[in-house]
């Protein structure tokens, strides 16, 4: 007889919202959550708000998570990790490693949750220096410090008043391999420019794109704020070096419309890196034997109209593990996901 | 604000039409063009798409982009709106057809803005764009109505062909070409009313409207304002 349990690998946005709903539909599940917190990038990587509506990252990721553990049927176990897999769909095996300690876990249905990394700028192919200048950060450590309060030089401490943000750092690039668009940097970077206004005045922010992708409602929420009222400067086109110049740093590019070279003084760069496939989700689609694409990310090769099954029966991915996603996509995967799961394993228990 | 360390937009100083001058006589007159009340209504921001220039027929025809206009201004380029308020916007035909700006910006909108401040401010090459329309002026503010070929210029409006002349010069003959009688003029085309005449002239005085032409053609102006108060005090009328 088929398990009527659903493991959740990870307990991000997407993973949260996959438990939530097969739990309130009456499934039992479990999440296996590799870190000793559950809230996933948002927490993990400090976020001060998320986009498009600037609440506090802790707050709305909170509320979330509460929702998630007042289901009876859902428990969670924090700092552990999926090491092997067997079985079939409706039966499997999972091996766990749990603070330390080895334990089994059978389930009848898995959903995979583990999520996306930031893209690791000291691979861009272009000469940004991320690991050779302090003021060269990306959108995760500008995240940081807009939650700590304190937009600042890490040179110097100093407050900038002038900062930039490069697009596409890492995302539509084929010399890098990540031909696909990561999605929400446009909206996010765009959300932390409107944020940095906010925190000094007199600051000019700048944002170098490739072309901006602020779909659907992001466009008014984010885009047309920033430019109308905070007056943040869209440019067109893409910085190809960074260089230092009498303790600033100066970036290099076209500004393509108006058909002029670059060259501008910064006081902090901050690189809008894309998304790539999490360590997690490469290594739980070697374990559990699911195709991955030619990016990494998990495969769903029913396409648009079935965007949750992976190549194998009884295994849905969510979210960022799919690839590049928002917040709205993880929870709509993810909710999806945790329907189907509970839907398949009442099949079994039907057949 | 200098976003650029070169721009071919911004000419060398040996090649532009126009004088260069310190950096706060820019800030003062762009400052005055950002502070018009119409001025937030008129720019939101820019995506570039370049819908504007594509409708534009200046564009077609001179070195002009409303494109630039509204990127210029958004970007708070001092210099170049400098650049732009002494050459580019003389060659804007004022049609608006980039109000179908997909963001409701308003190019012509910023630019009658600018052409006021200059023709406000008496800037040479208010002018020099107006130039050939001192008759057009003088006809229009003291008898109230257009003018017609024969009265102008003839090498005023160079754009407008060579037959202009040719069709100054047998003006009575071509009009009586036109199948409508009432063509078949060139003397009573700018006939106006007593009673009108006088309600413009208070226009003119009152509005300020008389003024904005004080610094960029001063004889004109004198010249004006000498026939309509003398004209209004005959009528008894006082402002």
């Amino acid at each position: 007889m088929a398990n009527s349990i659903v493991a959740v690998i990870g307990g991000g946005p997407a993973g949260l919202a996959a438990a939530s709903t097969a739990a309130s539909l009456g499934t039992e599940v479990v999440i296996i959550e590799k870190l000793g917190f559950l809230g996933g990038r948002p927490i993990e990587e400090n976020y001060a708000s998320l986009t498009p509506h600037l609440r506090s990252a802790e707050e709305a990721m909170g509320e979330v998570i509460d929702h998630a553990r007042s289901f009876p049927s859902l428990s969670v176990k924090l700092n552990s990790k999926v090491v092997s897999a067997s079985g079939d769909a409706g039966n499997y095996t999972l091996e766990l490693l749990t603070d330390g300690q080895p334990e089994t876990l059978e389930v009848g249905a898995i959903i995979i949750a583990t999520g996306f990394q930031h893209f690791d700028p000291g691979r861009e192919t272009q000469m940004y220096g991320y690991y050779e200048f302090d003021d060269v950060i990306a959108l995760q450590d500008l995240e940081a410090m807009l939650k700590e309060g304190r937009v600042q030089r890490p040179s110097n401490g100093e407050e900038p008043m002038r900062v930039c943000f490069v697009q596409c750092v890492g995302s539509r690039d084929r010399q890098i391999g990540n031909e696909y668009c990561s999605k929400v940097c446009c909206g996010v970077a765009s959300k932390e420019a409107i944020e940095v206004k906010l925190a000094i005045p007199g600051v000019e922010v700048f944002i170098f794109y490739i072309d901006m992708r602020m779909y659907g409602y992001w466009e008014s929420q984010i885009y047309w704020p920033a430019q109308e009222q905070h007056h943040v400067q869209y440019v067109k086109g893409i910085i190809t070096e960074v260089l230092p110049k009498n303790g600033k740093l100066l970036v290099r590019g076209e500004d393509t419309t108006m058909g002029r070279p670059m060259e501008v003084l910064m006081d902090l760069v901050v690189l809008s890196v894309g998304m790539e496939p999490s360590v997690g989700t490469r290594e739980i689609s070697q374990i559990l034997g699911v195709a991955q694409n030619k990016y990494g990310f998990i495969d769903a090769p029913k396409g648009p109209l079935d965007t949750v099954a992976t190549s194998r029966p009884g295994i849905f991915a969510v979210g960022s593990a799919l690839g590049p996603a928002d917040l709205e996509d993880c929870s709509s995967s993810g909710g999806f996901a945790g329907a189907r799961a509970t839907a398949f394993l009442s099949s079994l228990a039907r057949a | 604000m200098a976003t650029v360390t070169f721009d071919p937009y911004l000419k060398l100083e040996h090649a532009a039409g126009f004088a260069d001058v310190a950096h706060e006589e820019k800030e003062r007159l762009i400052g005055k063009v950002m502070a018009d009340p119409r001025f937030p209504h008129y720019l939101y921001g820019c995506y570039e798409c370049g819908i504007c220039v594509a409708a534009c027929p200046s564009a077609r025809f001179y070195d002009f982009s409303p494109r630039r206009i509204a990127q210029a201004a958004a970007r708070q380029d001092i210099d170049l709106m400098f650049q732009q308020m002494e050459e580019d916007i003389w060659e804007c035909s004022q049609c608006f057809s980039c109000l179908r700006c997909p963001r409701g910006n308003n190019p012509g909108g910023i630019i009658t803005i600018m052409r006021e401040v200059a023709v406000e401010e008496g800037r040479k090459s208010a002018k020099a764009a107006l130039e050939g329309y001192s008759r057009i002026i003088y006809k229009i503010m003291s008898t109230g109505t257009q003018v017609s070929p024969d009265m102008l210029q003839p090498d005023a409006f160079p754009d407008w062909g060579p037959e202009v002349k040719d069709v100054s010069e047998n003006l009575s003959l071509w009009r009586r070409a036109l199948p409508p009688e009432t063509h078949h003029t060139t003397t009573t085309g700018w006939e106006v009313a007593e009673s009108t005449i006088l309600e413009l002239y208070v226009i003119w005085l009152e509005t300020g409207a008389l003024d904005m032409i004080k610094e960029v053609d001063t004889g004109i102006h004198m010249i004006l304002e000498e026939i309509m108060e003398e004209r209004l005090e005959e009528e008894g009328i006082e402002l």
